[in-house]
């Protein structure tokens, strides 16, 4: 059981700031979260899979929004973390 | 009888302000911004629905969301967004050849014809146009434009590959017009199974045709309110004028008619109480601001065919950039000409164009305005 926390930026779209997840990868979980948060559809990936730009996910802190990208495995992860990246000056 | 509102619409990169004034519009009053800190490329009226307003909006984080409120924009809310059938279960219903692209940008919000209260339009980037006939809760793309043969000849504009024009025909809904950076005009008359590409003798000075079939970067088109077979054009090539509802050549009025020096530009409205007129805000091609030290606004006559000055240089001087759906006209008589600039300045005249102001408010770089009375 893998605990997600998502960011307070995305409370508008998903209102729970954490839960609890069997999902064995990112994929799979982004598919529950759209499941269960349907505003979170199309936020934190487009529609062809691809995480957004400024999306991150960590999996037991490591990043890996980019590689591995979705199909990165969940199997004995204890936390996932979804944020928006710093897009600043 | 209650007192017209005048509501100017304005997209920012920051977020939709709404402000109001009654007809006399001599005062004004700048409403709350929503979706604050996102780019709202456009903001529209759906006048078969008094009170509903759609927003363009472009996330930086969580991509295009299109935004509707059904009271005048005491509270919005999230629609369906048009996005590519690419993922999921969903059908793909483009070239299986062809790599799925997102759509990265909604660029134009364009309500159905009065006869069909529940279609609406959108442009996006890239290079697609949709429809939904239940008021934005669905959408479907129109696939006799996004997959058109000429596709391949297209190219993207600066701001993007993008459907950034929609117009319907009022006197008929099958026929619609698009513009495309950079493929330039396309029109149907079976309400958008087929498209004809509706750019003869505009000129595409940088490819190596000059006039070719597609691939001219216009940047916006007004129909004329009196006669919608009138089309006003300003283009990367200069301003241009359909009389034939673009089956005739384009005539180049710009600086060839005495208009302004760089006839270089990206918006252009027209006016309900101005028939035959169209009025344009000429900008420098390398720089892409206005020429001459200061914000102008020209008026083209195409029954006289004369240009005028309305706004010379002098009066907000400077070095100004304004959008494509950076002006509009309302209904009223005299017309009123708003104009916003990407450096947050929302000026416009009450009288046609005689005398000109500033609504005392500076707002974040506007990306659009449309005015709703």
């Amino acid at each position: 059981m893998t605990v997600v926390h998502l960011d307070a930026m995305l409370r508008e779209f998903a209102p729970d700031g954490s839960l609890r997840s069997d999902a064995p990868t990112v994929a799979a979980l982004l598919d529950e979260l759209e499941g269960r948060y349907p505003r979170l559809r199309s936020k934190l990936r487009d529609e062809t899979g691809a995480i957004r730009k400024f999306v991150r996910v960590f999996v037991d802190g490591e990043d890996v929004s980019r590689s591995p990208g979705p199909t990165a495995s969940l199997a004995g992860a204890q936390t996932v973390d979804i944020l928006h990246s710093i897009a600043g000056g | 009888m209650a007192e017209r509102k005048v509501r100017v619409l304005v997209g920012t990169r920051k977020g939709t302000y709404i402000v109001q004034s009654d007809a006399r519009r001599k005062s004004w009053k700048v409403g709350a911004v929503s979706n604050t800190g996102r780019d709202i490329f456009h903001v529209r009226a759906d006048p078969r629905h008094a009170g509903t307003l759609y927003a363009a909006v472009n996330s930086g984080f969580w991509g295009p969301i299109l935004y509707r409120t059904l009271n005048w924009g005491k509270a919005w809310e999230e629609v369906a967004t048009p996005l590519t059938p690419v993922s999921g279960k969903r059908e793909p219903r483009f070239d299986d050849k062809a790599p799925p692209l997102p759509v990265v940008n909604l660029w134009h919000i364009e309500p159905g014809h009065a006869s069909e209260p529940n279609t609406v339009f959108v442009g996006a980037d890239p290079h697609l146009l949709f429809r939904s006939d239940d008021l934005a809760k669905s959408w479907q793309p129109i696939a006799g434009l996004n997959e058109h043969p000429t596709k391949s000849k297209w190219n993207p504009g600066a701001g993007g590959p993008c459907v950034h024009t929609v117009i319907v025909d009022p006197r008929d809904a099958r026929r619609m017009y698009v513009g495309i950076s950079a493929a330039g005009t396309f029109r149907t008359d079976d309400a958008g199974e087929h498209w004809r590409p509706t750019n003869r003798k505009v000129e595409a000075g940088f490819l190596p045709d000059p006039f070719p079939e597609v691939g001219q970067c216009v940047h916006h088109v007004a129909l004329d309110p009196a006669n919608p077979d009138v089309a006003y054009r300003q283009d990367h090539g200069g301003i241009y004028v359909s009389r034939h509802a673009m089956d005739d050549d384009w005539d180049r009025v710009g600086k060839a008619r005495g208009g302004p020096k760089d006839d270089f530009g990206f918006c252009v409205t027209s006016a309900e109480a101005l028939p035959g007129r169209a009025f344009f805000v000429p900008l420098q091609g390398e720089a892409r601001t206005t020429p001459g030290g200061g914000l102008q606004v020209w008026e083209w006559n195409d029954t006289g065919r004369r240009w005028r000055t309305l706004m010379g240089p002098k009066q907000f001087p400077g070095d100004f950039g304004v959008h494509r759906e950076g002006i509009s006209a309302d209904a009223l008589d005299p017309a009123g000409i708003y104009v916003g600039t990407t450096t947050g300045q929302l000026v416009y005249s009450a009288d046609a164009g005689k005398r000109w102001a500033q609504v005392p408010y500076q707002f974040p770089g506007i990306h659009s305005v449309q005015v709703t009375v």
